[in-house]
């Protein structure tokens, strides 16, 4: 068949793709800690059907050749680490990140993955724990008789105990931030791995080191724009349409010829 | 047959490969910087016994259309949109340098500024690698400046600039990878007059209405050779029920 075909393939393909990375931003609008994702497309090699140059007679040459690409092909679908908004919640354990850096989350392999996502509970033990119940690391021992607890910018978490005048030092949150923070892998659950492409962890203080400061009583929306996202919808939707317009216009041609002929 | 079928049948096999050269553009609608194909056609006459009436129809793509795709706005620093007519540089698989006006770039795993296609972003001297840094940004002039890791804002550095060029249009080709180099293939010299502007992403210029008519014009023009394949048929079949004796 011919390969006009097979080019308007490779591009619904390539808009399917983008409609998918926009409907799994739009899903987790409401997600804390989203970071949004973004389909990236390049074009794929091209065919010299005629090599411009190419001699027509002994003296005179092809001015112009014939290059026939072959369509589009998605690369990447890449994740924005842009800051998200926050969201006041009053709650003692919500802590949202206000600027680089991610919270470290022990995973049960015994592996750390990291998060944005500062919306932290407490479990039966007493330990700070994410929603799906993975402690923070360094762990944070809360006692069970606690009035209050106070979580600073540099991650010093303190409790009111009852019969105590002064605080009391529960532990040190610490971030760990990455030179590629897009190389990330995301692993679904608010959750991202270290790889080749994001470098090693470089833990720290919060507010130190360019790692931002933590924000008790808040926290970080998903970073994805409502209104950007369905203007990409319809960009993407009516890109679709037009390769298929192709197709069909490609089917019109060959279905005149075997009627015609 | 007649010769005259032959001239149909080029004619509907180069407007085919004009739906050809359209599709790829419609394909690449969403193709960060991509510069669509211009399709024509030019008649080779045939010269051999007779008078030299045959013309075929030739497709070939004569160039691209220069013309600047849209800007959009992401906010994300290294998404790079070069205003008017630079181009950037970066290193193409061969080692060579090349050109290019897809601006979404990000740090390899190498410390290396690469293209969304993973081609190194080149500075005068060679690829420019990016030291582990807390922030970076790109200048007008593609100058980056990063803050090294532990350092105060006051302690910003210098990492190469991004090299520009303003090529000459005439001699400016699109190769098979995509990316466009000199005619002659050597290096363009570095301009430092152009301008680009960070946190803004410059989208493929196919031109969607443009390609539609092309679409259209390709259709009609392939029903056309084959309508007049048809008349060499129908020409055909006629001089047989002459001749034929009832």
């Amino acid at each position: 068949m011919d390969r006009a075909l097979w080019i308007s393939r490779t591009g619904l393909e390539a808009q399917q793709t983008k409609m998918a990375v926009i409907s799994n931003n739009l899903a987790n609008v409401s997600t804390t800690g989203f970071k949004k994702g973004r389909a990236v497309f390049e074009d794929l090699i091209y065919q010299n059907v005629r090599q411009a140059g190419g001699q027509t007679s002994e003296n005179t040459y092809l001015p112009s050749g014939l290059m026939l690409g072959s369509g589009a092909r998605t690369v990447a679908t890449e994740k924005l680490h842009t800051q998200g908004n926050t969201i006041q919640t009053e709650n003692a354990y919500d802590l949202a990140i206000m600027g680089r850096g991610f919270f470290q989350i022990l995973m049960p392999d015994g592996g750390i993955a990291y998060s944005r996502d500062g919306g932290f509970k407490v479990d039966a033990q007493g330990a700070l724990v994410t929603s799906s119940g993975h402690p923070l690391q360094p762990a944070i021992q809360t006692p069970p008789n606690a009035l209050s607890v106070t979580v600073g910018d540099d991650g010093v978490v303190t409790a009111t105990v009852p019969g105590s005048v002064g605080a009391v030092q529960l532990g040190n949150i610490q971030l760990a931030d990455f030179v590629n923070p897009s190389g990330l892998q995301p692993v679904g659950q608010n959750l991202f791995k270290q790889t080749v492409a994001s470098g090693p962890p470089l833990p720290g203080v919060p507010s130190a080191d360019g790692l931002g400061n933590l924000l008790q009583g808040s926290l970080e929306s998903s970073n994805v724009n409502v209104a950007a996202e369905l203007v990409d919808m319809i960009e993407t939707q009516r890109a679709y349409e037009m390769n298929s317009k192709c197709v069909q216009a490609v089917d019109g041609m060959l279905r005149f010829i075997t009627n015609n002929l | 047959m007649d010769r005259m079928i032959y001239i149909g049948m080029s004619g509907a096999k180069e407007a085919m490969l004009a739906q050809s050269v359209n599709a790829n553009n419609l394909a690449n609608i969403s193709t960060a910087g991509f510069r669509a194909d211009l399709a024509q056609f030019r008649s080779q006459p045939l010269f051999g016994p007779g008078l030299p009436s045959r013309a075929f129809g030739m497709a070939e793509s004569p160039g691209v259309d220069f013309s600047p795709g849209g800007f959009e706005a992401t906010g994300r620093s290294l998404d790079i949109a070069v205003e008017g007519e630079g181009w950037i540089a970066v290193q193409a698989r061969d080692g060579k340098e090349a050109y290019t006006r897809a601006g979404n770039m990000r740090v390899g795993p190498d410390g290396v500024m690469v293209t969304g296609s993973g081609y190194p972003v080149m500075t005068d001297g060679g690829a420019l690698s990016i030291p582990p840094a807390e922030s970076m940004s790109v200048g007008a002039d593609g100058l980056v400046t990063i803050r090294p890791l532990g350092q105060s804002a006051a302690a910003l550095a210098q990492v190469g600039r991004i090299k520009l060029v303003k090529p000459d249009f005439r001699s400016f080709v699109k190769g098979d990878d995509g990316l466009f180099r000199a005619k002659s293939g050597e290096p363009l010299p570095a301009d430092g007059n152009l301008r680009l502007q960070s946190g803004v992403i410059e989208h493929s210029n196919v031109n969607v209405v443009d390609a539609m008519v092309n679409m259209i014009t390709a259709s009609r023009n392939y029903e056309l050779h084959v309508k007049s394949m048809k008349a060499a048929e129908e020409n055909d079949q006629a001089s047989d029920t002459i001749l034929r004796i009832s």
